[in-house]
């Protein structure tokens, strides 16, 4: 088994020299406690962390925990952990591999096997839709589809392609940047197939071990409150709405009165929800703050009675509802859907609007 | 609409269908078909979780039904009649553009003609498409007037075709130009020093090749072209009318555009402050003037039924025509989506609803009562609900 292998144990050829070795997975966890101990703290250090620790100092060990960490985060199921570990394990790759990238030869060891960069793009199919700029050293120009598929809704807005010099299908990245879509990539690869399904004869023999990923979690404190400001999450219908107001466009009563009634369900005051609807210029802010004060005057105070979907449905104010409403909150309630969605969502990316536009690139983006 | 208009109707569009040829989509068989037919009653239910396979072929089924709109999915699946979305099990989708006058900030509601509408959001269409060919260089895209209020583009190249609804929201914002921020759009270039050096000093710059910067630029450079050709003073009196522009910094930006345009060509914004000053005040109106206002739902919509080119739309009696990119120009939909089936002969209505009609290049004025009119006109009134069916 390579170091290598070790050292990005999501990689094809790692996952092979696996198979190749003949382990078996129940083999493993009954027998093998280093790797079962080091797969445990993977996890435990990607809930408590953000990233899966210092790898194990034989590359055995350290290869195989990769598969017993991914057992674990199956059997505990939860998706908070789900996310959490996968975005660990890619930010662990990603630091290792920008360090082997950038390291100048002189720094470089010789003695391990290394990844370079042609290889990192092909593992992820990146290889066809990257191009590096002819002259111009660590300037990339990624197509258009691949700079999306691993960057919407990921981070600030200077990854937005509304601020980035699209060209002819091509996004131009420098070295950095690339990197960080990398590690995007492996995320996707990590979370890829999870959770699996474990054979009894593995979950009992793990029973320990999942039920300390339980405790850790709990000792997390993860719940959310439905008063988070975060309008990517909002259902399909108050998205359509928000965005009409915000290109101030003209709203039937009805819709005003959802919208705003929905906003101040979520806790949101009369001077945030004029901000937030405030980001067309030419936008009449006395008029508007006027109305929402009027549109809260009319429900009780106490309880501000968002409508529930069948009333959106017969004002014609469902618009565009996805499989969430349908599959999941059975088109009951806006709200439903809303905390449905907070509640999927890992807290650590969720930024409250209302804590303004900070930059928000993942700290660890280095 | 009364009964004998809803029978004339559907019997004039299965004439229609016996000599329409109906070119489907690609991937019809993966695809969710959908139709609406002729009904009485107020409520118009869509018969939907149809695959090609429930149906049969397209142009047979269109001439047995008859049905008053058609559609097909933007979505493959593997099981395109499966009741649900979860079940059908999505594969892929066509990123689709939907231009609605309805929704164009530039149509005055009730006060545009049909005719003023629809030409208004051809602009928005040739817009679009310039963000589609230039910014996006996609190459297998067909465009369509919808049959009614607008158009739609059906983008099929495969670099798109996997992503999510959250990456499609990216495309939307981008055309629309919606979070386009000016300080995330411009770009920072360390002056002199090496590389991985500390240097301190930063040029700003506006990218003068793609996206919205380029837009700006675009704009930028075209202001200070105007400044460079009048002489200093007329210059000075000009630049003045700008809000915040005083005879200082308008002076300023007359010395640049005269001696030293070619950091304006390069878009650096540090020459001087009243460069960044001006580019500013463009990014603050461009994208008013040219984003492409489509229906966001319609692109973010992995699974939304779109009305097939070749079809007939039954609230106009018009076709969904496809248009050859080198047509666009020219296309007249009220001249070149009235379908040749009803060219050519006369017919009685009652007319319900009068006012303005205008097709294939003439206007008619119609007050309510009955009426001979051309066969276009009356199917055209009837479908929109504007008049009933004549005695024969
Ligand atoms: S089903 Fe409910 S939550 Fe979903 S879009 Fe319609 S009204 Fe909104």
């Amino acid at each position: 088994m390579k170091a290598l292998h070790a050292r990005y144990p999501f990689l094809s050829a790692a996952r092979e020299a696996v198979e190749t070795a003949g382990v078996d997975l129940s083999e493993l966890v009954a027998s093998d406690s280093a790797a079962v101990e080091r797969g445990l703290e993977r996890v435990e250090w990607a809930v408590t962390e953000g990233t899966v620790g210092e790898p194990h100092r034989r590359t055995r060990v350290e290869l195989l925990s990769y598969p017993v960490a991914r057992v674990l985060v199956s059997l505990v199921d939860e998706h908070i952990l789900l996310r959490r570990y996968a975005r660990a394990e890619a930010v662990t790759a990603y630091d290792r591999f920008s360090e082997e990238l950038t390291a100048t030869a002189e720094f470089q060891s010789t003695r391990t096997e290394r990844l370079d960069r042609q290889d990192l793009l092909a593992e992820f199919d990146l290889s066809g839709h990257v191009h590096a700029v002819a002259g111009e050293d660590g300037e990339y120009r990624v197509d258009v589809g691949t700079y999306l598929e691993h960057t919407a809704g990921q981070w600030g807005d200077e990854w937005r392609l509304v601020n980035r010099p699209l060209a002819d299908g091509q996004v131009p990245v420098d070295e950095d940047e690339l990197l960080l879509l990398v590690r995007q990539a492996v995320r996707r690869r990590v979370e890829d197939g999870l959770p699996l399904s474990v054979p009894d004869a593995i979950a009992t023999e793990l029973d320990d071990e999942t039920e300390r990923v339980r405790d850790v979690l709990a000792d997390l404190d993860l719940t959310r409150d439905i008063d988070t400001v975060v309008p990517d999450l909002f259902p399909p219908c108050m998205r359509h709405l928000l965005d009409k107001v915000q290109k101030g466009e003209h709203l039937e009563h009805h819709s005003r009165f959802a919208i705003a009634a929905f906003l101040t369900s979520i806790g949101m005051s009369t001077d945030e929800i004029v901000e937030l609807f405030q980001v067309n210029p030419g936008f009449g802010e006395e008029a508007t703050r006027y109305q929402v004060d009027h549109i809260r005057g009319e429900t009780s105070p106490t309880e501000y009675s968002a409508p529930a979907c069948a009333t959106m449905q017969s004002y014609g104010d469902c618009v565009n509802k996805d499989d969430i409403c349908e599959d999941v909150i059975n088109e009951s309630h806006p709200l439903n859907y809303y905390e449905h969605r907070l509640e999927e969502a890992d807290e650590e990316e969720l930024v409250d609007w209302r804590d303004g536009e900070e930059d928000e690139e993942d700290d660890d983006a280095g | 609409m009364e009964e004998r208009t809803r029978a004339y109707l559907r019997g004039r569009f299965g004439d229609y269908y016996r000599r329409a040829e109906i070119t489907p989509p690609p991937d019809a068989n993966e695809r969710e078909w959908g139709y609406i037919p002729w009904t009485s009653g107020p409520g118009t239910t869509m018969v939907r979780h149809k695959s090609l396979l429930d149906l049969g072929d397209i142009e047979g089924f269109l001439e047995r039904e008859r049905p008053r709109h058609v559609y097909f999915s933007a979505g493959r699946y593997d099981d395109p009649s499966a009741g649900s979305m979860s079940e059908k099990h999505w594969r892929t989708s066509d990123l689709v553009f939907d231009l609605d006058a309805d929704h164009l900030p530039s149509v005055t509601l009730g006060e545009d003609s049909y005719a003023e509408m629809l030409a208004k959001c051809k602009d928005a269409l040739l817009r679009l498409l310039d963000f589609l060919e230039d910014d996006f260089g996609f190459e297998e895209m067909t465009i369509a007037f919808s049959g009614g209020r607008g158009y739609h583009v059906h983008v099929r190249d495969p670099g798109i075709q996997e992503l999510e609804r959250e990456a499609r929201r990216e495309v939307v914002d981008y055309v629309r130009g919606m979070g386009m921020e000016f300080d995330a759009v411009i770009d920072e270039e360390a002056v002199g020093g090496e590389v991985g050096r500390k240097s301190p000093a930063h040029n700003e710059y506006l990218p003068t090749d793609g996206g919205w910067g380029r837009r700006i630029h675009e704009r930028l450079l075209a202001e200070f072209e105007q400044i460079k050709s009048l002489d200093e003073d007329a210059a000075v009196e000009r630049l003045q009318e700008y809000d915040g522009v005083g005879e200082k910094k308008a002076r300023a930006a007359w010395n640049i555009a005269q001696d030293r345009f070619v950091e304006i060509e390069r878009g650096n914004l540090s020459a001087h402050p009243v460069v960044k000053n001006f580019a500013e005040r463009i990014a603050a109106s461009v994208v008013e003037e040219d984003d492409a206002p489509i229906d966001e739902p319609v692109t973010t919509d992995t699974n939304r039924l779109i009305r097939l080119p070749g079809t007939l739309h039954g609230g106009s009696g018009l076709a969904v025509r496809r248009i050859d990119r080198d047509a666009v120009d020219d296309f007249d939909p009220l001249v070149d989506a009235v379908p040749d089936t009803f060219v050519g002969h006369e017919i009685a209505v009652e007319v319900t609803d009068g006012g303005l009609i205008e097709l294939l290049g003439d206007s008619f004025t119609l007050s309510e009562g009955e009426h001979t009119v051309p066969e276009h006109v009356g199917v055209f009134l009837m479908a929109r609900g504007r008049a009933e069916k004549g005695p024969e």
